[in-house]
């Protein structure tokens, strides 16, 4: 990213977004990609149907008013960190197996660091961003998870 | 103080948000304490392994100071 005239860093700029919306993976890594970059990584995180051995069949995801704040951030760390371009979304509301909650692309000029920074920034969304999901499984009982 | 409740801290509360009287200089110790008194075990748990949101920063340091206002996180569990 170029300086600014006083000599200040530039943020790089992402894409952040938490919704309801069905994530566009397209809209992500097209956000991400520019001429400049040989290699693109692009992290999905799907509903699967299991948890701890137990049958897993819906999941509704909550977030704080100010997670896509907190998901703007962590990809502003990793974009100055690796050198990459970024971009997140997350998805919340109520999920069935197969649907995608999380989309985290990010592209750079070559392979290693594209594979370091999207491993690194779903590591951070994971533990820095203020959404939750609860589980609920085939016996019928529901379950915050991590709690 | 004007305390926000979310997810497993909502359930456990059974409110969203409420005005706790709590002393001025009140810690984040302090207030977990306050909470699992008044909320019990599954507002325990949230304590032990959540965090609170304090002028804009999740902290987990029993010495922090609130302010006015405090959100209580259980933990994250995006992704």
């Amino acid at each position: 990213m170029a300086g600014s005239a006083n000599g200040a860093t530039t943020m790089p700029e992402v894409f952040a977004r938490v919704s309801a919306d069905r994530l566009d993976r397209a809209a992500i890594e097209a956000f991400v990609l520019t001429p400049q970059d040989g290699a693109m990584v692009t992290f999905e995180g799907v509903i699967r149907d299991h948890d701890h051995g137990e049958s897993v069949e819906l999941l509704d995801y909550e977030a704080h008013p100010d997670a896509e704040e907190f998901l703007r951030t962590v990809c502003v760390e990793i974009a100055e960190e690796f050198g990459v371009r970024v971009a997140a979304a997350h998805r919340i509301g109520r999920l069935g197996v197969g649907d995608v909650a999380l989309v985290a692309s990010v592209a750079s000029a070559h392979r290693a660091d594209a594979f370091a920074a999207c491993s690194a920034l779903v590591d951070r969304i994971k533990e820095r961003t203020p959404i939750w999901k609860r589980q609920h499984l085939a016996t019928g009982t529901t379950e915050w998870v991590n709690l | 103080m004007h305390v926000r409740y979310f997810a497993a801290a909502a359930e456990a509360a059974g409110r969203e948000e409420e005005v706790l009287d709590v002393d001025s200089d009140a810690t984040v110790s302090d207030l977990g304490s306050a909470l699992v008194a008044r909320y019990g075990p599954v507002m325990a748990r949230v304590v032990t392994s959540g965090s609170f949101l304090v002028d804009g920063l999740a902290t987990r340091d029993p010495a922090r100071r609130l302010g006015a206002r405090v959100d209580v996180l259980p933990p994250f569990s995006g992704g």
